[in-house]
């Protein structure tokens, strides 16, 4: 089975307190931020390093962005993937529209029965970039994968659901699917391997080579403008009787949207 | 999948599981390997860890994720070594490293050990907490950067994360700034020592640790070190040489006993307490020191020094070691080593328990709370006793 | 802009919260640009649902076919893209649900229009629409404009808009629809209940977590209470796991989960850096505890110095009280 698994690099954006919003009011600082693969893609390469161990065939990670991207790609030659190409192109804070029309055109040039992103990104999150691609591909998908099973030339899926409800399909291969974090344990990446990863061959690409241009890619989404979230960031001690704190504090959980 | 690439398949087999690993200096019991005393199973003891590793290279098991809890609940706290009887004592806690390595390299190992190394790969430390935060527990202190002065203190990740260890870092630095000594840090741009990474068996990590601080430190000039954890001390002063850093690395506790010997503190402020101490395992078994801490303790004036049963090359470790402080395979039960060890303490009639490390410190004292001895026995680390003694506030 | 079409969701006979939520800001969007709000449902025995609809839509289009029975993303793909060539709706608006997130991308993709997914607010700016999203995991915003286009895509995050009583009187209308070829590619196969004993506390939005100072089992129940009425979830610290008052999956911490809500109520806990390490993600936190100095005051945003033991059952009346309100 061919697996393609498109991943990204993510802020690690854990802590509450180490966001802040850039002065140009369209991005967060990033320079003093550490950054990881994110957290669905681990998932990812992990269900696809294990089709490919039970099933062979090759595998091959994909991601768009600057050279620093090159770290997740490393991870996944290290755990497993045969090839990995990266199309030089900041694209993460464009319109999903954009990503899709420049994946599709990578996809296609691979051979693929498979093709595996994360559920949705820890940055901005929209959750629909997977099923975007495959509707320009024209293959079926189904998104928030949470139990995989394949065959030769179809795939049974689970799709976890709200309030604890699984959804069950048979998809026939090729197909596209997200996954979900929770469908497997995602290993452990050694040193050791990703300094092995190094010699392993990593492909860039620009878009130029794909037959794009960046302007006749219009975004039909624009972002306007970024800000942190209003919040009482100061601890303040509400006093009183129980019957008067527990009524101050009932209103302040409303006002935040609580309930 | 069995054990491959093992530098030790020649010797494992000379464990003939006599069990001596597991006793303290005497017969006084068998409890002295902190996951034995944990789970009271021949597994769990260095003696057993080798038979399943040696079962593991040829193929009799296979691994399984209780497998790896079983290799990583060792705390490394080097008891087997001091103790095993045959001439292969030397490699046995290093065989156990090398099979957590195998397991490194395909990437099985206990969740919690993989957010351990994950965590340092990416902000520097276990906790996962930002770069950026790493010199918080400074501030107010005065404590100036390293630029050239006589010694780098280096704080270590607890002592500068967690916020009982934070107490202490800052408390060993206003007795540095008291005694005068020329001191400076590194603040945000300390990285982890790699002591632990080594111990749960990523050893490309640790080298690339090592081989970025040894260059920081040259960079700096650096010649002298002070270490508030004596992980960081075992690190820098053992593996470090290995990676072209050498340098004159001492425990604060060290150093702490020199200054109140020649003079250069003054501890007459005193500590009435009745006091008992708990080696670590990275100071004691590991570097043989065991006796500048005592020396401190019994220049201060009011202290009642008492030991516990165990001490010195015999003392039962925390169950911090090994990456055990955040990996915490050996918690949750009253034969937690911690748990055991706070009730020693208490055996000796002590009110206060001294140690001279942060992972003990943490370890021990969430134990005095667990065993609900909050009213009888209090943890300190060494920096807090001889803060209080030169009256710092 | 014509109209503002609301795609409702059904599943077990139940119309689902989310519709509701996005069809009261619908209404609200529909009246403040005197636009006509549209609703559409399908599926087999719906004049209950189309009914219930139009106490906010002006119109409500119904589509009886049995192959719309279930909320499947394909053949509601078909149904969708039809309403939107016939109609021509300025907005679409759905709730951001699973069936959602299958469906509306390749929606967006056929159709080639703009989709923005998982607002948290939806607002007129000068005649065009805005929307704000709720990005980096609850830690920002961020707001959109949409390129000129007919028609755009929007969903709704579950639980952001407030259901306000419908007062309409609508009409409904009955459209056909008939699907051209089967999906042979993609089969559904059914639905699996997973047990619900497992609860996930790194999922949910609201922790209510306690520590040793509950001082007793039984007195989860009223902390269980205090959860139920604020939606959310009991989390404990790590003794309260040793003492087997609760699984160890509710512990939140070092050994514990890492969680990210955007409420934690700690309820009688110190505050300990193991404890801390694994909750300061949240976006909010309030601490109850006797103990001033307890460490957790230096990580909250509000705190209350006084026993949890008084303070919580005062805090259920008061906050049923105040939602009682409002519905
Ligand atoms: C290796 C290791 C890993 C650990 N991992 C975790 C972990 O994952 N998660 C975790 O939580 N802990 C962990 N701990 C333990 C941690 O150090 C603390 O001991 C623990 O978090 C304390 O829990 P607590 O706050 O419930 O209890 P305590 O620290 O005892 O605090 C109880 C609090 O309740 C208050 N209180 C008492 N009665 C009342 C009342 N009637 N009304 C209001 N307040 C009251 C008290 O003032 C006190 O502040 C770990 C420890 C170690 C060593
Ligand atoms: S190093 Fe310590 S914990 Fe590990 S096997 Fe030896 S005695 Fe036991
Ligand atoms: S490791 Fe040494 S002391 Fe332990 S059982 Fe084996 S031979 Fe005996």
């Amino acid at each position: 089975m061919d697996i393609i698994a498109c991943i990204k690099r993510v802020p690690d954006t854990s802590e509450a307190d180490v966001v802040k919003i850039d002065p140009s009011q369209k991005d967060i600082e990033k320079d003093r931020l550490a950054f990881k693969i994110n957290d669905w893609d681990e998932y990812v390469l992990e269900a696809a390093v294990q089709l490919k161990e039970k099933l062979g065939g090759t595998l091959t990670a994909v991601t768009i962005g600057p050279k620093e991207w090159d770290e997740v790609l490393r991870r996944a030659l290290a755990m497993g993937a045969d090839s990995a190409i990266r199309i030089d192109q900041d694209v993460s804070a464009d319109d999903p529209h954009i990503v899709a029309i420049i994946l599709d055109k990578v996809i296609r040039r691979l051979p693929y029965d498979l093709v595996l992103f994360g559920a949705q990104s820890e940055d901005f999150g929209s959750g629909h970039l997977g099923a975007m691609v495959a509707e320009i591909l024209g293959i079926p998908h189904a998104t928030l994968v949470i139990n995989l099973e394949a065959e030769e030339k179809k795939i049974h899926v689970q799709r976890e659901l709200e309030a604890g409800t699984l959804q069950s399909y048979t998809i026939d291969l090729p197909a596209l699917l997200t996954i979900h974090t929770g469908i497997n344990q995602p290993r452990y990446i050694s040193m050791g391997g990703i300094r092995r990863a190094m010699q392993k061959e990593l492909q860039v690409m620009s878009l130029s080579d794909l037959g794009l241009s960046l302007d006749a890619l219009t975004p039909m989404v624009k972002l306007e403008e970024m800000r942190l979230p209003p919040k009482g960031k100061e601890a303040e001690l509400i006093t009183g009787a129980p019957e008067e704190t527990a009524g101050q504090l009932a209103k302040i959980l409303k006002d935040a949207g609580i309930f | 999948m069995t054990l491959t690439n093992f530098r030790y398949g020649d010797v494992i087999h000379r464990c003939f599981r006599c069990g001596y690993c597991k006793f303290p200096i005497n017969w006084m019991d068998v409890n002295n390997c902190p996951a034995y005393a944990r789970f009271r199973m021949e597994t769990y003891s260095c003696g057993g860890r080798l038979w399943l590793t040696r079962a593991w290279l040829e193929g009799e098991i296979e691994w399984s994720d209780h497998l790896a809890d079983i290799l990583y609940s060792c705390t490394a706290c080097k008891n087997c070594e001091v103790k095993c009887p045959l001439s292969f004592n030397i490699d046995i806690l290093n065989m156990m490293i090398a099979a957590k390595s195998e397991m490194v390299e395909r990437g099985e190992i206990p969740s919690a050990a993989k957010e351990f190394l994950e965590n340092i790969q990416r902000q520097g430390n276990p906790y996962g907490t930002s770069r950026e935060k790493r010199d918080e527990w400074m501030e107010g202190t005065g404590i100036e950067a390293y630029q050239g002065q006589e010694y780098l203190y280096y704080v270590g990740c607890v002592g500068s994360y967690d916020t009982r260890g934070q107490e202490t870092a800052r408390l060993l630095g206003k007795v540095l700034q008291k005694a005068g000594v020329s001191f400076g840090v590194l603040g945000n741009d300390e990285n982890c020592d790699g002591n632990e990474v080594r111990n749960l068996g990523e050893e490309t990590l640790f080298e690339m640790l090592a081989e970025d601080n040894v260059a920081q430190f040259q960079g700096l000039g650096v010649q002298k070190i002070v270490t508030l954890s004596p992980h960081s001390y075992n690190a820098m002063k053992n593996d470090y040489p290995g990676f072209n850093g050498v340098f004159d690395v001492l425990h604060y506790t060290q150093l702490l006993q020199e200054l109140i010997r020649n003079g250069g503190l003054d501890v007459s402020g005193g500590y009435n307490a009745k006091v008992t101490y708990h080696d670590p395992c990275f100071l004691g078994r590991w570097n043989e020191e065991y006796d500048a801490p005592r020396a401190i303790l019994r220049a201060i004036p009011g202290v009642q020094f008492v030991e516990m049963a165990r001490n010195r090359n015999g003392a039962l470790c925390c169950g911090g070691g090994g990456g055990n402080f955040y990996l915490d395979l050996l918690g949750g039960s009253e034969d937690s080593p911690a748990r055991r060890r706070v009730r020693e303490a208490c055996e000796t009639g002590a009110n206060v328990l001294a140690v001279a490390c942060p992972n003990c410190l943490t370890m021990l004292e969430d134990a005095v709370k667990a065993e609900g001895l909050e009213n009888k026995l209090t943890v300190r680390d060494i920096s807090e006793i001889v803060g209080e003694a030169c009256v710092i506030k | 802009m014509s109209s503002i079409l609301v795609v409702a969701e059904h599943r077990n006979q139940t119309l689902a919260d989310v519709s509701y939520q996005v069809l009261s800001k619908g209404r609200q969007l529909a009246d403040q640009a005197q636009m006509e709000l549209l609703a559409a449902v399908a599926g087999v025995d719906i004049d209950a649902y189309a009914k219930e609809l139009t106490r906010w839509a002006d119109r409500v289009i119904i589509v009886n076919n049995d192959q719309l029975e279930e909320p499947l993303a394909e053949p509601y793909q078909k149904l969708i893209a039809h309403l939107i060539r016939e109609i021509r709706p300025g907005i679409v608006l759905m709730g951001h649900s699973s069936f959602a997130m299958d469906l509306v991308p390749s929606l967006s993709v056929e159709l080639g229009i703009p989709l923005v997914t998982d607002c948290v607010d939806i607002f007129w700016q000068n005649g065009d629409i805005l929307v704000t999203r709720s990005i980096y995991n609850g830690k920002a915003n961020a707001s959109y404009s949409f390129a000129q286009s007919e028609t755009i895509l929007i969903t709704g995050r579950v639980g952001e808009f407030p259901v306000e009583e419908g007062q309409r009187q609508g009409w409904i209308e009955e459209i056909e629809f008939a699907f051209e070829e089967e999906c042979d590619y993609k089969k559904f196969e059914g639905y699996l209940e997973v047990e619900a004993a497992g609860v996930d506390i790194t999922q949910a939005e609201v922790l209510v977590s306690v520590g040793r100072g509950i001082k007793e089992k039984k007195n989860l129940e009223i902390v269980e209470e205090l959860a139920r009425v604020l939606g959310g979830v009991v989390s404990c610290s790590r003794p309260v796991v040793d003492y087997g008052w609760l699984p160890s999956e509710r512990q939140v911490g070092l050994s514990g989960k890492t969680v990210q809500p955007k409420l934690y109520l700690g309820l009688g806990i110190s505050g300990a850096f193991q404890h801390v390490v694994g909750m300061k993600g949240a976006r909010m936190t309030v601490a109850i505890n006797k103990d001033a100095k307890a460490p957790i005051f230096s990580v909250a945003n509000y705190g209350i110095v006084d026993d949890v033991l008084k303070v919580v059952p005062a805090l259920v009346n008061k906050i049923s009280e105040l939602k009682g309100r409002t519905e």
